[in-house]
């Protein structure tokens, strides 16, 4: 951008010892009007490129926010896998209340004479297998809200890498939840592997 | 301290169910005074009411955490012998020396059967 003007500031530092003439300052007011246009012309181009990559930018987030399909996700598949979840706890605890109170049964007829006691050991046995198929509802239910995390990770991710090709990610504020659950080390059930086992904490407990 | 099966018992989680469970261990076990807390606020609140024998306590409950039970149970000069047992999901090295360090008499990690649970009563009450 400084060459525009390299023409001017050589023909004042030319001209500085002597006196100037009108001719010098005519010459000086075009030499400075051809700098101007060709600094004026360097700005436009450089401003024209900048507001065609703004627009260039927006056309291409307008195009991957639609591909979020945020409307979808809101309306449609989030409510979805909470309810899934909702079924899987109501479910769950059903059945482990039925199955409880099947055991709490054939408890209570140990006393019982033999063949009261087999009936009820029958009953609630057969009761028991019935409340097992919980398992495969809830099974069903977990696979479309691992399906619908995926859908998100997907569009997300892709969305991501739109709006930041390079990759670096800026670090998220702790909101309060989060702070809360580092602070009391509300961590929750590890994968095998990582879970340490009852014999190791006895271990640690001994130490 | 020894082992006394008519000792009240506090057993302190937020699922109904697994109350349900350790209550029905408790007393294959041969405890039969077993009162319930949902989360540590209201343990702490029926400790101050009634003079508990052991208090059993899940980690993860809300507002206040089995963990903040146990340090408010111990920085309480008539509830700190009150012996305690984590019984939790949280299986990480550092929530164990956490519970240790906060004077936690025993852990253990869910799932849990009825001799686990049994062993670490016995052994909370040196059996």
């Amino acid at each position: 951008m400084a060459a525009p003007f390299d023409r001017v500031r050589a023909y004042v530092d030319q001209k500085r010892e002597g006196e100037a003439s009108f001719g010098d300052v005519v010459a000086l007011a075009e030499i400075t009007a051809d700098s101007m246009q060709a600094f004026f012309a360097s700005i436009d181009t450089a401003i024209y490129k900048e507001l065609r990559d703004i627009a260039d930018y927006i056309t291409r987030m307008r195009s991957e926010i639609a591909l979020l399909q945020a409307g979808e996700l809101q309306a449609d598949r989030l409510p979805r896998a909470g309810e899934h979840l909702g079924a899987i706890v109501v479910a769950t605890e059903e059945a482990t209340n039925a199955i409880m109170e099947c055991a709490e049964d054939i408890l209570a007829a140990a006393g019982a004479d033999d063949a009261t006691f087999r009936s009820v050991v029958n009953d609630k046995v057969m009761a028991i297998f019935e409340a097992c198929s919980f398992q495969d509802l809830t099974g069903q239910r977990i696979a479309r809200v691992i399906e619908t995390l995926e859908h998100i990770e997907k569009r997300v991710g892709r969305f991501a890498a739109a709006v930041n090709p390079g990759g670096e990610t800026e670090a998220v504020a702790e909101d309060a939840r989060e702070r809360r659950a580092r602070e009391l080390l509300l961590n929750g059930p590890q994968d095998r592997g990582v879970a340490i086992a009852q014999d190791d904490i006895d271990a640690l407990m001994a130490k | 301290m020894a082992l006394d099966h008519a000792m009240p018992v506090l057993i302190v989680d937020d699922y109904k169910t697994m109350l349900r469970i350790i209550r029905n261990l408790l007393k294959q076990i041969g405890f039969e005074d077993v009162d319930e807390a949902a989360d540590g606020s209201e343990a702490l609140g029926k400790m101050r009411d009634r003079r508990y024998g052991l208090v059993i306590s899940d980690w993860n409950m809300e507002p206040m955490t089995g963990i903040e039970l146990l340090r408010e149970v111990r920085a309480d000069e008539k509830l700190n012998r009150t012996p305690f047992i984590m019984v939790t999901a949280e299986s990480k090295t550092e929530n164990v020396i956490a519970a240790k360090k906060a004077g936690v008499n025993n852990y253990i990690v869910k799932p849990f059967n009825a001799d686990t649970l049994k062993a670490k009563i016995n052994a909370v009450f040196g059996e």
